[in-house]
């Protein structure tokens, strides 16, 4: 039986808590900021953070203390965070909800990253749809600098930060950590040729971090109760809680927080109420529109990183998708490739090209025009996307759009004219 | 007229006081010169904004054409853009989409004569598991039934 964990989500459950300063101080708030800002030199806790084996939770799972092991000193230069906070890949959601139910958590997090970057301006970038949270973060930012914990003097010590909210303007490509540093600059959001790495060269041509909001609201726990306790919970290189999003035909679609490395079927049966209407599973997409689709007998996985790599998918950013026994593969295929053709950013040909005749393509099967020589030439041109473009949207369509294929071939002979 | 009159313009100078180069407040300022023009950026406007960025307006243009958000057109007063990415699409997203179409009489892209809806199509809007659903302007409108749909065109008809 899997169970729900309240590390980050420990406020937010609570119906009466408001999510403002008050009650986020009440509830313990701004203690980790406090041993921080009075105690611990940078380099402090960036070991801390290290040994805590934390991993980024915008869905490439680096290791985040690394990341910033990474970051040059004494550049001369300005170092940069920059939260992203784009949250678009389909079926993730819960990076709006710590924003909008515990605000305070996550901007703690993010002053204690900072604080370890040495970075004294730094940047929320918020998907521009989404008013409501970019209102309750500016509302959030404001009560920290009346309180004296942004801004000159944070806690009344030598180090200073502001920080700004960024609203993009609708592009899911500007989730990607390099196109969002183009859009924060007032350009494009075009994802850069790497190196050199944003570490290097980032925002404004300054080192720079870009890290995901829960991976930063994890932060405020480890600085407490120190990184043996966050690596108590999880599985070995794989630490700790995180929130994972469940959608599409389950009986309890939401946001559940667990330990990593529960198995992915029984959070979907235990926590999420199983196929909704007394249905069979077909299939799962663990990780968003992204990552590779796993039969429903490939479904009793750890869900974790390194797990889900293994099966051949990834856990990218939680993001639970579930199908029941009536789906259509070509349906999914359809939508899939629909969105990933309207969000090619269009630099590599590969993608730009790509997206755009398999969208045909999966569309002669809609129609029931398809034939065995145009599956094939869907996995080839799937097979073409990946490994052969600036950024990994390329390898994020080609891997799925192959996989329905390869997996599902039934369904899609079904549509065959 | 094409320019922030002089109360937004105090809006502006602080969102430049957030940037290290000016032409980084590019897209908050495209917001707020949408905001100011009923939701979309009528002619003159990118050249303007250019100006007050330093930069050139084939730049701003270049912005403009790459963001979904950003609209050269007319939309409606309601504008209304409906999620059928993949989640969605699962949780009867079409079926609100149909519904909205037949209701108002508009295709994805298209807005009414009256000026009081325009529609889109939408992805992901980062709320799956409260499908289907639409966003209006700033809005969610959540885990909704065709009869909330019907209540709510009411509404914003009478409210003209
Ligand atoms: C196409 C694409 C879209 C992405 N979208 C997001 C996103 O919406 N939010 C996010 O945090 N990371 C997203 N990422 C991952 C970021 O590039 C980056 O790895 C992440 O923000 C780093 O933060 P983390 O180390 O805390 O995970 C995306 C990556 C790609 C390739
Ligand atoms: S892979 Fe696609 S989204 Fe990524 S840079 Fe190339 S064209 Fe743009
Ligand atoms: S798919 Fe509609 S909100 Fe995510």
């Amino acid at each position: 039986m899997v169970e729900e964990k309240q590390i980050l989500t420990k406020n937010m459950r609570d119906s009466k808590y408001s999510g403002d300063l008050k009650a986020y101080k009440n509830a313990g708030g701004f203690n980790a900021l406090d041993t921080v800002i009075r105690k611990m030199k940078p380099e402090q806790v960036l070991e801390l953070v290290k040994a805590s084996d934390l991993r980024g939770r915008g869905g490439a799972g680096f290791p985040t203390g690394v990341k910033w092991s990474f970051m040059p000193k004494d550049t001369g230069k300005p170092s940069y965070l920059i939260c992203n906070a784009d949250e678009s890949e389909p079926g993730t959601f819960k990076d709006h909800l710590i924003m909008m139910r515990d605000p305070h958590l996550f901007l703690e997090g993010m002053i204690i990253g900072c604080y370890t970057i040495d970075c004294n301006t730094g940047y929320i970038y918020i998907r521009g749809e989404s008013q409501t949270a970019i209102a309750i973060m500016e509302k959030a930012i404001g009560e920290l600098y009346k309180d004296k914990l942004l801004g000159q003097n944070v806690m009344g010590s030598k180090y200073s930060l502001d920080l700004y909210v960024h609203p993009g303007a609708g592009a899911y490509i500007c989730g990607e950590e390099t196109a969002l540093l183009d859009s924060l600059e007032g350009k494009r959001g075009q994802p850069r040729i790497k190196p050199p790495f944003p570490a290097v060269s980032g925002y404004n041509s300054c080192p720079t971090s870009v890290n995901n909001v829960e991976t930063l609201a994890c932060l405020p726990y480890i600085i407490n109760e120190g990184p043996e306790a966050w690596k108590a919970m999880g599985t070995p290189n794989n630490s700790g809680t995180h929130m994972v999003c469940i959608s599409g035909h389950v009986e309890k679609p939401g946001v559940y927080e667990v330990e990593m490395g529960v198995s992915l079927l029984e959070m979907i049966n235990d926590l999420a109420g199983g196929v909704r209407n007394g249905k069979k599973l077909k299939a799962v997409i663990p990780g968003g529109a992204s990552a590779n689709i796993l039969k429903a007998d490939e479904a009793d996985v750890p869900y974790e990183f390194d797990a889900l790599m293994k099966a051949g998918t990834m856990m990218g950013s939680a993001a639970v998708i579930v199908f029941d026994e009536d789906t259509d593969m070509v349906e999914v295929a359809s939508r899939t490739i629909r969105f990933f053709n309207h969000e090619s950013c269009g630099q590599c040909t590969p993608c730009r090209e790509g997206t755009f005749w398999l969208k045909n393509m999966i569309r002669d099967f809609l129609d029931n025009a398809g034939d065995e020589a145009k599956m094939q030439r869907v996995e080839r041109v799937s097979a073409n996307l990946i490994g052969t473009t600036i950024c990994p949207f390329g390898d994020a369509t080609g891997g799925p759009m192959g996989t329905f294929i390869g997996k599902f071939p039934e369904d899609f002979r079904k549509h065959f004219a | 007229m094409v320019g922030f009159s002089n109360s937004v313009i105090k809006e502006v100078d602080e969102l430049f006081s957030r940037y290290p180069v000016k032409v980084h407040a590019l897209l908050p300022l495209l917001h707020l010169a949408q905001r100011v023009n009923d939701g979309w950026l009528p002619s003159g406007w990118d050249a303007y904004v250019a100006d007050l960025c330093d930069t050139t307006v084939n730049h701003v243009r270049g912005v403009i054409t790459f963001y979904n958000m950003f609209h050269t057109k007319p939309v409606g007063r309601h504008h209304i853009m409906v999620c059928t990415c993949l989640p969605c699409g699962l949780c009867d997203g079409d079926k609100l989409l149909t519904h909205l179409e037949e209701r108002l009489g508009l295709h994805p892209g298209q807005t009414s004569a009256d000026g009081l809806f325009s529609l889109e199509e939408a992805q992901c809007l980062a709320a799956c598991d409260k499908a289907p659903l639409m966003m209006v302007n700033d809005k969610l409108h959540e885990n909704l039934t065709l009869e909330q749909v019907d209540n709510w065109i009411e509404q914003a008809r009478k409210k003209k």
